[in-house]
């Protein structure tokens, strides 16, 4: 190790020689190199974690680019993992970077956590969130959990006992996932880049008072952060009931985690290509979810708006069309409303929702 | 009986930061009956509250002066 790389963080009182040894032997593993991923990545290898796993299986997008500061405008179309850990291996030589260009789902996610002593979940959906809260539930693995939404972020600290408390975990907050489309995900929602970016750092530093053992970290604690008025809020999580975490390996791979892997029943996720073969069919009716002051704004005469806040009076409407396709800005509020047509027309109709949405296909919806 | 309330996210969009005067409600599940009832949206919503910077798990007193916050769960990144 050389010492003069971490002189600045030594020479601090009560951090010191042992503290950026400890740091050296941890193994952090960070999911999701998006906005909060992208600079708790950053900080974590600057100040020394020995062992980072980065796992992400998206590529990067021109959109991400205001947040997820790791990458570059040259970086577009290339996978997050891959842009992350060249640079993050250029910034720290002396660590440990370790790729896992995949997306967690219940088959792998207890493999690939227990390689790590800290688990720091910058994910964005619940889908993962309930499942690496499991995983490490299970594991017993301390998570730092970081998430935002709108102008607002939560950081806590989850599995760890303090003094006081047993270890409380994601579920004692909030024993199940909302329903879908009940809360946007900040792909749909709009972020300001630098909220996750605070709340990605200060996960960061959550996670280097747990591995250094200094100050008081957030466990058994959830913070509420607002970008707007810099106001926190600080509250202290007991254990709850109504929940069951998996206790077993068995368990946990019987838990429904909704991997969009495994399929909802009833209705398709496309791509483009189905998308065009569809549109060629007779019977076909594109419906644009999206609110009507969202851009890109497609051809109205292709495709038919209906905004999710006014779907429930167009499925009380009677349509012929035998094949739904429907659309939005990334595919996650179209599941919401293809759950809905399939529940209301089962076999009568053939639902889709295209997946990853407009911003996926970009070219597909833009082309001249 | 004064409350403090506090709220968080989609939640502070339709409940806004405010002290209020209720009588009548004694402990946190006839509050959360009243808040359901005020702001119907909340029934629909996942959230949690909090006594005193204190996580809700079972029915608790309120008492004057307290602070309520009403948090949704975070999912973005």
């Amino acid at each position: 190790m050389s010492a003069e790389r971490y002189n600045r963080q030594i020479i601090l009182k009560g951090f010191g020689e042992e503290a950026q040894q400890q740091l050296l032997r941890a193994k952090v593993l960070v999911i999701g190199a998006g906005g909060l991923g992208c600079p708790a990545l950053q900080y974590l290898a600057a100040a020394g974690i020995g062992h980072i796993g980065l796992v992400d299986d998206d590529t990067i997008s021109l959109s991400n680019l205001h947040r997820q500061i790791l990458f570059t405008t040259a970086d577009i179309g290339k996978l997050k993992v891959e842009v992350a850990a060249k640079r993050l291996q250029e910034m720290n030589t002396q660590i440990g970077i370790i790729r896992h260009p995949i997306r967690l789902q219940k088959n792998n996610v207890l493999d690939i956590l227990s390689r790590y002593d800290y688990i720091l979940d910058g994910t964005d959906n619940f889908e993962s969130r309930y499942l690496i809260n499991d995983a490490c539930a299970l594991l017993n693995k301390p998570l730092i959990f970081a998430a935002v939404s709108g102008f607002e972020g939560q950081l806590a600290i989850f599995n760890t006992p303090d003094h006081l408390t047993p270890s409380t975990n994601y579920r004692d907050l909030f024993p199940v996932p909302p329903d879908k489309g009940e809360v946007a995900n900040c792909a749909e929602n709009g972020v300001l880049g630098v909220l996750p970016g605070i709340l990605g750092t200060m996960a960061a530093a959550e996670t280097i008072k747990l591995i250094a053992k200094i100050g008081l970290p957030l466990t058994n604690k959830i913070l509420s952060y607002n970008l707007l008025t810099q106001e926190q809020y600080t509250i202290k999580i007991s254990h709850g009931d109504g929940y069951t975490l998996p206790k077993t390996v068995d368990e946990f791979l019987n838990m429904d985690y909704q991997d969009t892997s495994e399929g909802p029943l009833g209705y398709k996720e496309i791509d483009a290509g189905e998308l065009v073969k569809l549109q060629q069919l007779e019977s076909t009716i594109l419906i644009d979810v999206r609110e009507r002051r969202e851009v890109p704004i497609l051809d109205k005469q292709i495709f038919t708006q209906v905004p999710m806040s006014e779907f429930g009076a167009f499925m009380s409407k009677e349509f012929y069309q035998k094949h739904v396709v429907l659309i939005c800005q990334h595919g996650i509020r179209s599941v919401a409303a293809a759950e809905a047509m399939q529940e209301k027309y089962g076999d009568a109709k053939k639902i889709y929702s295209l997946k990853g949405g407009i911003v996926k296909w970009r070219d597909h919806f833009l082309k001249p | 009986m004064k409350i403090e309330l506090i709220s968080f996210g989609k939640i502070s969009e339709f409940i806004n930061n405010q002290n209020i005067e209720v009588d009548g409600i004694a402990d946190t599940d006839a509050f959360k009956q009243y808040l359901e009832n005020q702001f119907p949206a909340l029934k629909s919503m996942k959230y949690k509250l909090a006594l005193n910077k204190n996580i809700v798990q079972e029915n608790t007193e309120i008492t004057n002066n307290a602070t309520i916050a009403i948090m949704p769960p975070f999912s973005g990144g």
